[in-house]
């Protein structure tokens, strides 16, 4: 059967890790110590009354949120202003979409020098302008802040080509039908395009949403969690549980925590795309 | 068509171009001049819009710092992971979409495929790590190879899916008819009608393994074995990062990729919305 190797790998890396995860998560079970014990569902009380986490969920669903309601935003805006023809349009979206384009290490090294506090170009160009200095990523209550935008610059351009080649499919005769019609621009937008789009739209947010949830390598570039635990994601939590402190019991059980939420999004993902497969 | 469609000109639509354009651009800018700085002026407090004394001592460190070792560590595992997945997933969507599966198997397995393709993959590091471990394939390409399969295969899998299921059946009934063997059906007719296909995930596929990040930051630690991404991230953490040195390591890093970046808008406008990410 030519369907099974792909099938056994698919098995050996999702599937069987799946159950290992789950089963784990009734353990205290430390991988440098190596005791595991069975506790029930002690973990699952623990991590969800542990500040810590609490903290890191509610950070990652900000992040996930804002990052998504901007880049989609951003992105939905940007494609109705560049709508229709314009010389050297193909080169224009081509730069634009540079920020996907790189690796997201790189990004996160060039905003790193951006925000740097003493030698950063933003705190110059504020204390040039006779404004004080910005903690970009060392002031907790800002650090966040400066993560998602970091993802919103990376990433707008994905939902700005996707909802741009979305509107583009649309015939132009139907809006100068409505333009006869007497229809105004905002109206035009409003009663047409957005429901044309609507689709589109729904699935940017979902790709966005399931992507910016798995944040990980920026937040590791940018700031390790810090400063204190501002900018700490649940990923990060199951990351430094797991691989710092070795409790893969309690990692394993934050991991399950994450799956929940995952299903439940993974649901509306997988309906749209069956739906448009149909 | 071009007739009924707008053209877009005026003063201040053009305006509104170039900012986003220098948004866009800028920090792109700003890691090729900050690479061709001296050290001393990336670490002033008054930052500079173009180099004082344009310098490629970075470039010669970073070089001399062992970036051939890190780049073919990064090619061997992008390309190989690649190669592997697109085998077994041109395979497997084969199969998808021309046989017949018991229980809806193969609908169970594509909505798995997507599921894989959602999940934070660091929900399936503590599992993989301990396996990785036991097989020694920690601290080993070959290693990470298997383990990129998490992104690759799930990706290849539903790209190619998609590119099969588009493919009229017609040409292989007829060289069925002809006598031909699967085999061969496969090779001179599937494989050649669907190459663009094939080439396009191909292209998203080492991309996505040649940024990745979580698996080979657990699963190498040996210096001598480190991909693009995480010596990038050494830099970036050290206690006092060279700018320079990061930015040049970037620039070679990223510079590849940016090279796609035509062909990549090209099939993002194509209407493989679906096939991405």
């Amino acid at each position: 059967m030519i369907f099974l190797p792909a099938f056994i790998v698919i098995v050996f890396l999702t599937v069987y890790p799946i159950f290992n995860v789950f089963h784990m998560s009734f353990f205290k079970y430390n991988y440098l110590s190596d005791t595991k014990k069975f506790l029930g569902f002690t973990n699952f009380i623990r991590i969800i009354t542990d500040r810590l986490f609490q903290k890191s969920f509610i950070n990652t669903i900000i992040f996930s949120a804002a990052a998504t309601f901007a880049e989609v935003g951003i992105g939905l805006f940007l494609a109705l202003l560049f709508y229709g023809f314009f010389k050297g349009k193909r080169l224009f979206m081509i730069m634009v979409i540079f920020p996907m384009m790189i690796s997201t290490m790189v990004v996160s090294s060039i905003w790193k020098t951006l925000y740097h506090y003493d030698i950063g170009l933003f705190n110059y160009i504020l204390k040039s302008i006779g404004l004080h200095p910005v903690g970009w990523l060392i002031n907790p209550k800002m650090a966040l802040f400066s993560v998602i935008i970091v993802d919103i610059w990376q990433w707008t351009p994905f939902a700005f080509i996707i909802l741009q080649a979305g509107l583009n499919t649309i015939p132009g005769e139907i809006f100068e039908a409505a333009s006869i019609d007497g229809a105004n621009y905002y109206k035009t937008i409003k009663l047409i395009t957005l429901p044309i789009l609507f689709n589109q739209i729904l699935l940017v947010i979902l790709l966005r949403t399931i992507d910016t949830f798995r944040i990980f390598g920026k937040v590791y570039a940018l700031t390790q969690g810090g400063p204190g635990n501002a900018t700490e994601t649940v990923t990060y939590y199951v990351y430094r549980e797991g691989f710092t402190y070795f409790n893969l019991g309690r990692a394993s059980t934050a991991s399950i925590y994450i799956l929940i939420v995952i299903s439940l999004i993974s649901v509306l993902y997988i309906r749209n795309i069956m739906r448009e497969e149909k | 068509m071009a007739g009924t469609s707008l053209e877009r000109k005026g003063i201040i639509f053009r305006i509104t171009l170039i900012i986003i354009l220098i948004i866009a651009i800028f920090p792109v800018y700003w890691i090729v001049i900050t690479s061709f700085k001296r050290p001393v002026e990336n670490i002033s407090p008054v930052p500079t819009f173009f180099p004082k004394v344009i310098t490629i001592q970075n470039y010669i460190n970073v070089l001399k710092g062992g970036f051939f070792k890190f780049l073919f560590n990064s090619l061997f595992v992008a390309s190989l992971s690649t190669l592997f997945s697109l085998a077994m997933a041109f395979l497997a969507s084969y199969a998808l979409v021309r046989h017949k599966f018991p229980f809806k198997l193969n609908y169970i397995f594509l909505i798995w495929v997507l599921v894989v393709k959602i999940l934070p993959p660091i929900v399936l590091a503590i599992p993989l790590y301990t396996i990785f471990t036991s097989a020694h394939l920690i601290n080993s390409r070959i290693g990470l190879v298997i383990v990129y399969q998490v992104y690759t295969l799930p990706y290849c899998i539903w790209m190619l899916f998609g590119f099969l299921k588009a493919m009229p059946v017609e040409f292989e009934q007829a060289a069925e008819i002809d006598g031909a063997s699967k085999f061969k059906t496969l090779t001179i007719i599937v494989i050649p009608l669907t190459t663009s296909g094939i080439i396009a995930t191909a292209i998203f596929s080492i991309i996505v393994a040649w940024d990745e990040f979580l698996f080979a930051l657990l699963f190498i630690r040996n210096p001598d074995l480190l991909t693009l991404p995480l010596r990038i991230v050494n830099f970036i953490t050290e206690y006092e990062t060279l700018w320079g040195e990061l930015m040049a390591i970037g620039l070679m890093t990223t510079l590849p990729v940016l090279l796609f970046s035509g062909y990549v808008y090209r099939r993002m406008t194509e209407g493989f919305s679906l096939s991405l990410k």
